[in-house]
Order: structure tokens, then sequence, then C-alpha cells
């Protein structure tokens, strides 16, 4: 498009003094501050952070849930955009409308939505109750439970929508050629719609896994404080104990978690290319 | 970018009076909450009354008062309501000045909690509440701090987390309850721990209480007073408990900065806002229970505020050298007993 390289530099430059600026240099000021003790750099805010039993629970449930919305949301996500791709244009359209829908409600209402439905007279129990499943209200508000299925239905839309895209540059013919040489279906999807549409799942699944890792709203208002999160630790450490220290250690594991994701299932994605 | 054009445009205004005339100026540092009353009821009638411009900092207190300790060497800000325990903290860091209460026409008109909170003379209450349980009285019997912790109830209860001004409180009386109260809060904080995968929630925010109320989520949670208002709207059996050992709650003070060059008119703004007049307005509007006994209001009022010779005479503070001493050791005992 370019007659030189220059020109295009040139167009480039503002934007990428402007983020520098406003958004490069104030997190690694940010994120320095974890890294130093007294005056030299060192480590030791971060093994403090991890010799704290809390912190660790924390962490490890921060990492537990993202990889099961993630995995949870790529199962449902397959089910959904296939269903979705294989309808008359028409339909489809309105389909892709239906799932974007939720993504232009504020988190902050559909996540109250859930404290309603979740509660102990919300519709869930009420109805698990009519079927006679449970005796008495099950309490999901404030658990792992409540916070997975926030999580869940916040980020699925993004995995559904990177699927439905995935799945429709796919040969067409690919499925029905597999099938006609003996493939049964589950050999069709790992053999063929799998490798095809790894693209897709590889932007779903880091969209939706740092999702999870970074949300704030879902877990601050469905788990509490009896389900801490990293970012709603983080928020605590900021705003009761002032510990900026500790505050920049979360964020700079949270921004480890998210690339190292990305990096991994990218590098399982090539992974799969080779054979 | 709207914010911008209004900040610079309040920047300029501000020059511009600043520059017209040798106008007076009081830099006050408040909380953020309800400052559309304040404005109305306190510091626009002052302004009116001194002839000066007010400047308002809000925020809350552990901003606040990081700002007064950054700017210790040349203070911005004149005066500041805090905590009683931050009043006392701001002492320990020396950035506040005894208070001259001779100089307070209305000092004599205060309960006496409220005249000198930490016994040292550098801060004066202008508001409290009071903490205690609100529950519905259909469902269960609240007599005691304890009851909130037995069997049948603990799995119908909002507790206060312990990094809100509620948490501590509700853990003191807690303790008195169980006959095991120490400043470190030690046994109280097991007991809440022994009951933790049964109570609902560990709240932050008062604000979510009523809608869980509403919704059957809960029974009881400890609440300061403030928020009790929200409970009575909901149409249901919602009782505020006077349990045997007591109620407890916090206080608010106002401070003076060490060094300010507006000290005298500093203390008529204290004066001002402690007169039977302004926190009359205060409390009708129901924005801080008054501190001024002289202050009347009507039962209605009254009983969405903090009120009268009586409540305020039993109410259990934690004494603010205490609160301060033991804050790092309850968040952490806290988080290894409660938190998980």
């Amino acid at each position: 498009m370019f007659q030189n390289r220059a020109e295009a530099l040139a167009l480039a430059l503002p934007a990428a003094v402007f983020a520098a600026i406003v958004f490069l240099a104030p997190v690694v000021i940010l994120l320095a501050e974890g890294f130093r003790s007294a005056d030299s750099w060192s480590l030791s805010a971060y093994t403090a952070f991890f010799s704290d039993p809390l912190n660790r629970t924390v962490f490890l449930r921060t990492f537990r849930l993202g990889l099961m919305v993630t995995v949870v949301s790529a199962v449902i996500g397959y089910a959904a955009a296939f269903a979705i791709v294989n309808l008359t244009p028409r339909n489809k359209g309105q389909m892709i409308g239906l799932v974007v829908l939720p993504l232009m409600i504020s988190s902050v209402a559909r996540t109250y939505a859930w404290i309603v439905i979740l509660g102990r007279t919300g519709i869930v129990n009420q109805a698990l109750q009519l079927v006679g499943l449970s005796d008495e209200p099950i309490r999901f508000l404030f658990t792992e439970t409540a916070v997975f299925i926030g999580l869940l239905q916040l980020f699925l839309p993004l995995m559904i929508l990177s699927l439905i895209s995935a799945l429709e540059n796919m040969p067409k013919d690919a499925i029905p050629a597999a099938r006609v040489l003996g493939a049964n279906w589950f050999q069709v999807f790992f053999k063929v719609i799998l490798p095809l549409t790894k693209e897709g799942l590889v932007i779903g699944g880091t969209l939706v896994f740092t999702g999870s890792l970074t949300a704030y709203i879902t877990p601050a208002i469905l788990g509490g404080s009896k389900v801490l999160m990293l970012e709603t630790l983080l928020y605590q450490r900021v705003t009761v104990a002032n510990d900026f220290v500790a505050a920049s250690v979360i964020a700079f594991i949270l921004i480890v978690m998210s690339f190292a994701a990305n990096l991994l299932l990218k590098r399982l994605a090539t992974a799969r290319n080779k054979r | 970018m709207k914010k911008f054009l209004l900040a610079s445009s309040a920047l300029l205004l501000v020059g511009a009076t600043a520059a017209s005339a040798q106008e007076k100026t009081l830099t006050i540092s408040v909380y953020g909450f309800a400052q559309d009353a304040f404005k109305e009821l306190v510091y626009t009638p002052f302004e009116q009354k001194c002839g000066c411009k007010l400047i308002v900092e809000t925020g809350n207190s552990v901003e606040r008062l990081a700002k007064m300790e950054a700017n210790k060497a040349s203070p911005v800000v004149d005066m500041a309501v805090v905590s009683m325990a931050d009043a006392l903290s701001a002492t320990r860091a020396d950035l506040i000045e005894k208070i001259d209460t001779s100089k307070l026409s209305n000092f004599n008109k205060l309960y006496d909690l409220a005249k000198d909170p930490n016994g040292d003379g550098m801060s004066v209450g202008y508001t409290f509440y009071a903490t205690s349980i609100v529950y519905r009285s259909d469902k269960m019997e609240v007599n005691s701090w304890a009851d909130l912790l037995s069997d049948e109830n603990a799995s119908h209860v909002a507790f206060p987390n312990v990094t809100t001004n509620q948490g501590p409180p509700a853990l003191y009386m807690v303790g008195e309850a169980i006959g095991k109260s120490t400043p470190d809060l030690k046994e109280a904080i097991a007991a809440v721990g022994a009951k933790k995968d049964d109570i609902v929630t560990f709240y932050v925010k008062s604000s979510q209480l009523v809608q869980l109320m509403q919704q059957e989520e809960i029974w009881a949670a400890p609440i300061g007073r403030f928020s009790w208002e929200g409970f009575t709207k909901l149409g249901l059996p919602i009782k505020w408990a006077t349990p045997k050992e007591g109620q407890t709650g916090g206080m608010n003070v106002m401070v003076l900065t060490k060094g300010s060059k507006n000290q005298d008119l500093a203390l008529q703004f204290m004066d001002f806002w402690l007169s039977t007049e302004i926190q009359t307005a205060l409390a009708e509007k129901l924005v801080d229970s008054p501190a001024n006994k002289e202050v009347k209001v009507s039962p209605e009022i009254a009983e969405n505020l903090t009120y009268g010779e009586e409540t305020v005479k039993n109410l259990k503070l934690i004494p603010s050298a205490v609160a301060l001493d033991n804050r790092e050791a309850w968040l952490s005992e806290w988080n290894a007993q409660v938190g998980q």
C-alpha cells in the first residue's frame, strides 16, 4: 500500500507515541514497584506473596476457574457454533444476533441478574424444589459455582463467535468427505474439525481465559470475600491495606498468566499442524 | 474530554477569583459521601457567613491521610474529618494540632463522648453511629451478639468483613458475648472462623445487604445505623436488635492540620459545623447523626439516626489506640481463620 516503509512508520508514530506514554510507561512504572526492595532489584515481594497460604489459594482458584470456564465454554461453544453455521443464512443471522445480545448489556446488570436467579428464592432453586431434586434451597450465591456460572455466561459469546468464524472458513466438504471415508463423529471432530478450526479456538480460548482472569465485577458480586480471586484480592490490597507492592505483584502475575495462556494455546495449535 | 474541560474551567475560575480579590480560602478534606447535601447545608452557608472560599477535597480516609502525610512540610489541607482511629494515627504521625476548644462556642453542647474522643485534645467528634444487628423478627430472635453464630442462625447471616468499618466493632461485640474479649479479637475471629462455611457472606458493601434481605438470602446482619433506612422500606418484619452486651459503633471527628496558615478560620468552620442549627439540618436530611445534644428532631427522623442521650451513652466504641495497634494483626488473624 505504501511506497516506502518510512511513510508507513511515520503514520503509525502518533499512535505508537500515545500508547507508549499513556499505557506502556505507567504499566512499566507500576510493575517495577514489585521488583524493588529498598535500593536494589529483587524478587522478595514475589516470594513474600507466594509464602502466604491465602495468596496461594487465591492464585490456584483464579487459575482453576479460568481453566474450567475456558474448557467448558469451548465444549458448549463448539456445539453451538456448529449448530449455528449449519442454519439458513437468515436464521444464522438471528442466532448470531442472540449470541451477541448479552455483550451489549453491561456486565454489572448481567451479574446482578444472577443474584436474583441463583438466590434462595430464585428460579433455579424453585425449579430444583419443584422437580424434587432438592428439599430445601441450595446455596449458590457466594460460592465458586456462582462465580463459575457468572464468568461462563459472561465470556461464552466470545468463544462462540470465534468458533463460528473458524467453522465458516472450513471447507464445506471436509466433513462429508471424512464421513464417506468411514470416520465416526468422534474422529471427524478430532481429526478434521479441530485441526481446521484451531485458530478460532486459540483466539476464543485466549479471550475467555484472560477475560476470566481479569474480570472484577463478577467475582466481586457473585463470590464476595468468601471466594477471593486475584483481581478482588488486588483491590483489597490497594484500598484496604494501601499495599501497592502486593498489588503490582498480583498485576504482574495476571499479565504473565494471560501471555502464557496465549503462547501455550498457539504452541498447541502449531504442534498439531506438524503432524 | 468533558471532565477535562470542566476541570480546566474550574481551574480558570479558581485562578480568577484568587486574582480578583485577596479572598481567604479554607481547604477541607472530607469523606466523599453526601457532598451535595453538605454543600447546600454546610459549605455554602459558611462561605456566605465568613466571606471566604472553601476548597473541598474528598476521598476515603486512607487516601486522604496519605496525602496529608505527603504534604506534611507545607500543608494544603487546613482541617479534615476522619474516623476516631485515623485521628489518633494522624496524631502519632505528627500531622495534626491540638484543638483550642475555648474558641469553639458550641463545644459545651456536645455529648461527652464527642468532646475529646481520644483523650488527647487533638480531635472533636461531630457525628457517630451505632452498630447493631438488623434481623428478621419472624425467623429468629436476637438477644445477644452470640446469637449470630448459633447453629440455627449462622447459615442465614451476613457478617461484615474485617476490612470494613463495621467488621472490628462487630467482632469486638462477639468477643464480649462469648466472654473472651481481648484487644487482638483472637477468640472472636476464631468463633466466626468456625462458622465460616455456614455464614452466607462476609460483606464489604453494606448497600448489598438490602437486596440479600429482600431475597431471604440472609435473615440477619450487623450494620451501621446509617444503613437502617433501606431495610425499613422492604415491607418485611425487620427489627433493630438491642443485644444484652450493648451496641457498638464508630465516631467521625474533626482535626486541625499542623502548620496550617488558616487555623482561626478552620476553628470557625468547625464551630459552625457543630452548631445546633447546622447539626439539626444535617440530622433532618439523614446525613449525619448529631453530636450536639441540643439538636431536637422528630421521632421519624430519630428512628433513622443514632440519637438521644441514652443511646449515645451506651455505645461501646473500640478505643482508637486498640484499633490502631491491632489493625494489621486483626487482618492477618482474619485471613488465617476466615479468609480462604
